[in-house]
């Protein structure tokens, strides 16, 4: 075999190689009923997420995300990754829901009147709306909102 | 209208008349081998070309004097809008920019035709194909036409008959570079379809035993890529500027779905262009030279579904919408035409054990080199393919969703690029020195760079940050330093430069050392910019610090001043001015435009100056400018001074009075006057929220000047006008964004080397205009 038929060869071998290997290595976003935005596990429907906030007696943050929302990535990166803020996400219950594919969540959005990324509810087990975040804000401000509100929802 | 349909749809339907005729006929010419119908052949094609440019035409007169009758300008335009951007509402939209680009692909098409250059039968066939292109996009324009009438496309809108206004532009789109992107992208699609049709033409011809056209049209098929190539870069280039610039997100590329997809048919040119070349120079690649130059053009209309099908959600999701299947239509059939021919020959190549051509010379020799590089390309492009669509396939397949971010498309692609580097390098001395001496530099470099990447990984110098749990080979090359992409850029670059030097010192023509000067251009351009670029991205460094109440800040205030969370610098807040545009005095109507208003409409605002003042026992009335319209309002809670003007805002009531046409009803929230207007009723078109910030590092100050951002009435969106301080080592990036109850979060980037970036790609698109121009053995003449 020549130099560059050789180098051909290679070169499939690196593209399957490197396909499957990628693929499998891809960050789980969601599955049937998570969906892992910043590293953590959220509910992706209302319904499971209220019965969950009810027989835990913890309150709910809901958070409003789409795939191209870049504040939605900072949320993820500098928010959701820092052990101060998921130290207070522990007292929630966690529900995300996909702005673009809202599913089982839609008409939560609409109640809610999230119509644009990124968008957090603070809700009481009840379901009731206590606290919202339009937008972004940053990282000390969310953790202030997330004390004040759950104390406010419980 | 003519036979229920509009004038603009028969001039769409003449084109999709003629197209298809031009194609059968031209079809049929090749088939027979023929010239019998050469002028109705040269009539038709031109008629499809002047009928789609008199639609454009239409079209766009019909922007300019804000024809809402048509439900596409209605949808894309408004009155306020200055004339440049009622130009480009044209194709703000899917139709619009469909019938650019049809036109386009039309006047490349028929320039072909009516030039005629070459006649080979073959050349027949390449017409066909590409008026074949031209005509499926004006039958998709008919049946998904940008003339629909208002009251077919919007009923309850037309119900109150043809609006005033139209619905507005994408304030997104209202931006000088916006306004060129898309007709230079659009023209680098356009010009790959003679390309495309050559290189079908070619595996056709061959199959069935006749002479390629692809050999005789080589030199123009690469000066239309190269042009395409040229404007390709520009286009994307000014896209990178408009995502700096005006989305205020805080970067010019960021993997978007748009931004990846639009690589890739870039990707592939650049690797068909280095293939081309030693296609021209010795014949090899007899394969993959014409069917790489067949796909480019289905690559470019992947990405066009990438943009407009709403499958990938991105920034461009304003386009989305569906672009129906027409788009589908063209990318299948035309990859299929691209693909089927180029296979089976090649199949039957191997049968007859050709291959004979292919190899021969040094194992370590330019030619081997070459090979690897379009290799490389076609590898980076694989990324970026695979980037788009593996979640689409992992997700259809198991139901569950998988997360593509940067560090998908940085790590994979940052290995490829350093051995592109050391390649090119390579293959730049190898011009000039043996392959020992070749082989021996490039193991040097490759030491350096391995001493630099592991020796030089500090945390945050790092490619990317890694956890523990991550896979393998993203700690592992996520784990590598920056400045590993350095020597072989150094190297690249030294490479490069040291083979023109050697080459121009031995070139007589003029035009051949300016077409040599493009080349060393394109390839130190390229370099500085893939170093840039490592460097921006990993440099780059954000914090943010949220203001409270920051819209209660005046000039004459107290400041705010904040530390700025992660970063060195200091904000300091001293004002906030929000501007109404138009401001509500712009937009009250004048007595006599009051008149004309539709009297169903629940509240009016007017202006104009109190004449007469007549009180009653409950209300106080007052005459403006001395006509027939009246404001009014209970007694005693408005003040009506004669000799005021007056700006006031309420229900429109007929008084059935006989001196008295039209009475405007107000409160003493309604109304004011001109030095003191009712601001707060009211809800104006756009709201400019200024903040004056200052930015400081310790005492120095690095950017002074407003941050602003606008919001738009009826839409849930906002713009940024970011404040930019430039230096020569890089740009200090300051955006706000309104919080919740008045507040202000300010973000400050910094992003080392960002002008270094625009530089090299500015150095690649002067070297690319020299190559275009001055190169004779493609074209130009001496």
């Amino acid at each position: 075999m020549n130099t560059r038929k050789t180098l051909t060869v290679a070169f499939f071998v690196v593209v399957l190689a490197m396909g499957y290997y990628s693929m499998n290595a891809a960050p789980v976003v969601s599955d049937e009923a998570h969906t892992y935005e910043g590293g953590l596990e959220w509910q992706t429907e209302p319904g499971t997420a209220l019965e969950m906030a009810q027989s835990q007696d913890k309150p709910i943050l809901v958070y409003y995300w789409a795939t191209w929302c870049t504040y939605c990535d900072t949320y993820s990166d500098n928010h959701y990754r820092n052990e101060t803020v998921r130290a207070e996400l522990d007292g929630y219950v966690l529900l995300a829901i996909n702005l673009d594919e809202p599913g089982p969540g839609e008409d939560l959005a609409r109640q809610h009147e999230a119509t644009y990324p990124p968008q957090h509810r603070i809700m009481t087990p009840e379901g009731e709306t206590v606290t919202s975040i339009e937008g972004y804000v940053e990282r000390q401000q969310m953790l202030r909102i997330l004390r004040r509100g759950a104390e406010e929802a419980t | 209208m003519i036979f229920g349909t509009t004038a603009g749809t028969w001039l769409l339907a003449v084109a999709a008349f003629a197209g298809p005729l031009a194609t059968v006929l031209l079809g049929y010419q090749y088939a027979a081998d023929t010239r019998a119908y050469d002028r109705v052949i040269r009539v038709a094609t031109s008629v499809t070309t002047l009928a789609l440019a008199s639609a454009l035409v239409y079209l766009t007169v019909q922007f300019v004097t804000g024809d809402y009758t048509n439900a596409y300008v209605w949808d894309n335009t408004a009155n306020y809008l200055p004339l440049l951007y009622k130009l480009t509402g044209v194709y703000a939209s899917n139709k619009g920019s469909v019938l650019l680009w049809a036109l386009l692909t039309a006047v490349v098409a028929t320039t072909t035709v009516l030039l005629n250059r070459f006649d080979v039968r073959g050349a027949r066939l390449t017409q066909a194909l590409a008026m074949g292109v031209v005509s499926v996009f004006a039958t998709m324009l008919v049946s998904d036409s940008p003339f629909v009438p208002l009251a077919a496309e919007f009923p309850d809108i037309a119900a109150n008959g043809v609006p005033a206004d139209g619905s507005g532009l994408n304030p997104l789109l209202v931006d000088p570079f916006m306004a060129i992107h898309p007709p230079i992208t659009f023209s680098a699609y356009a010009l790959l379809v003679v390309p495309f049709a050559l290189g079908v033409t070619h595996f056709v011809s061959r199959l069935r035993g006749h002479d390629s056209v692809f050999v005789e049209w080589i030199d123009s098929t690469t000066r239309w890529l190269r042009a395409s190539w040229l404007l390709l870069t520009a286009a994307i280039t000014l896209g990178g500027i408009w995502a700096y610039r005006v989305l205020g997100w805080g970067g010019f590329w960021s993997w978007d779905p748009v931004e990846t997809a639009v690589l890739i048919p870039w990707l592939g040119l650049s690797a068909v262009l280095h293939s081309l070349n030693r296609y021209r120079t010795t014949g090899q690649y007899s394969v993959l030279a014409p069917a790489a130059t067949a796909i480019l053009f289905p690559l470019v209309v992947f990405a066009t579904t990438v943009v407009r099908s709403g499958v990938f959600r991105s920034v461009h999701s304003f386009a989305g919408g569906g672009i129906g299947s027409g788009i589908l239509f063209i990318l299948g059939s035309t990859t299929a035409l691209a693909v089927v021919p180029a296979f089976v020959y090649w199949f039957r190549l191997q049968d007859a054990a050709e291959g004979a051509t292919a190899d021969g010379g040094p194992r370590f020799g330019q030619p081997t080199i070459l090979h690897a590089a379009v290799l490389a390309f076609v590898l980076l492009a694989f990324v970026s393919v695979w980037g788009l669509s593996f979640p689409v396939i992992r997700n259809l397949a198991s139901g569950v969703e998988v997360g593509v971010d940067a560090r998908y498309y940085n790590l994979w692609s940052f290995p490829v690029v350093v051995f592109m580097l050391l390649g090119g390098g390579a293959y730049a001395q190898r011009e000039r020195m043996s392959g020992r001496t070749v082989l021996g530099t490039v193991a040097a470099v490759l030491v350096v760079t391995l001493a630099v990447g592991i020796g030089l990984a500090r945390p945050e110098w790092q490619l990317a940050t890694t956890e523990p749990f991550d896979p393998l080979y993203y700690r592992v090359v996520g784990g590598l330093s920056v400045l590993t992409v350095v020597p072989p850029a150094a190297y690249f670059a030294a490479g490069w430069t040291g083979r023109f030097v050697d080459r121009v010192a031995r070139i007589d023509s003029r035009r051949v050392r300016l077409k040599e000067t493009g080349v060393v251009l394109i390839h130190v351009g390229a370099a500085i910019l893939v170093v840039a670029v490592s460097l921006v991205y990993v440099f780059s460094a954000t914090g943010s610090v949220g203001i409270a109440g920051a819209t209660g800040l005046d000039d004459s205030g107290e400041p705010v001043v904040r530390a700025v969370e992660g970063t060195p610098y200091t904000v300091e807040v001293s004002d906030y001015r929000p501007a109404n545009t138009p401001t509500v005095t712009e937009a009250a109507l004048s007595p006599a435009e009051v008149l004309s208003t539709d009297p169903s409409a629940t509240a009016v605002l007017v202006r104009g100056e109190v004449t007469e003042v007549q009180r009653f026992e409950n209300v106080t009335i007052a005459q403006l400018d001395g006509s027939s319209v009246w404001v009014g309002a209970d007694r005693g809670t408005v003040a009506f001074e004669p000799g005021t003007e007056v700006v006031v805002r309420g229900s429109l009531s007929d008084p059935r009075s006989t001196n008295i046409d039209a009475l405007v009803y107000t409160d003493r929230e309604n109304a004011g006057t001109v030095d003191d207007p009712p601001t707060d009723v009211y809800q104006p078109r756009v709201v400019d929220h200024r903040f004056q910030v200052t930015l400081y590092r310790g005492e120095e100050v690095v950017a002074d000047g407003i941050v602003a951002e606008q919001s738009y009435r009826g839409r849930d969106m906002n713009t940024n006008d970011p404040l930019i301080a430039r230096g020569p080592l890089g740009d200090t990036y300051v955006v706000g964004t309104m919080t919740r109850g008045g507040g202000l979060s300010i973000e400050v980037s910094r992003y080392p080397l960002a002008n270094q970036m625009w530089f090299g790609v500015l150095t690649m698109l002067v070297g690319m205009c020299l190559l275009f121009v001055f190169d004779p053995a493609a074209g130009a003449r001496d």
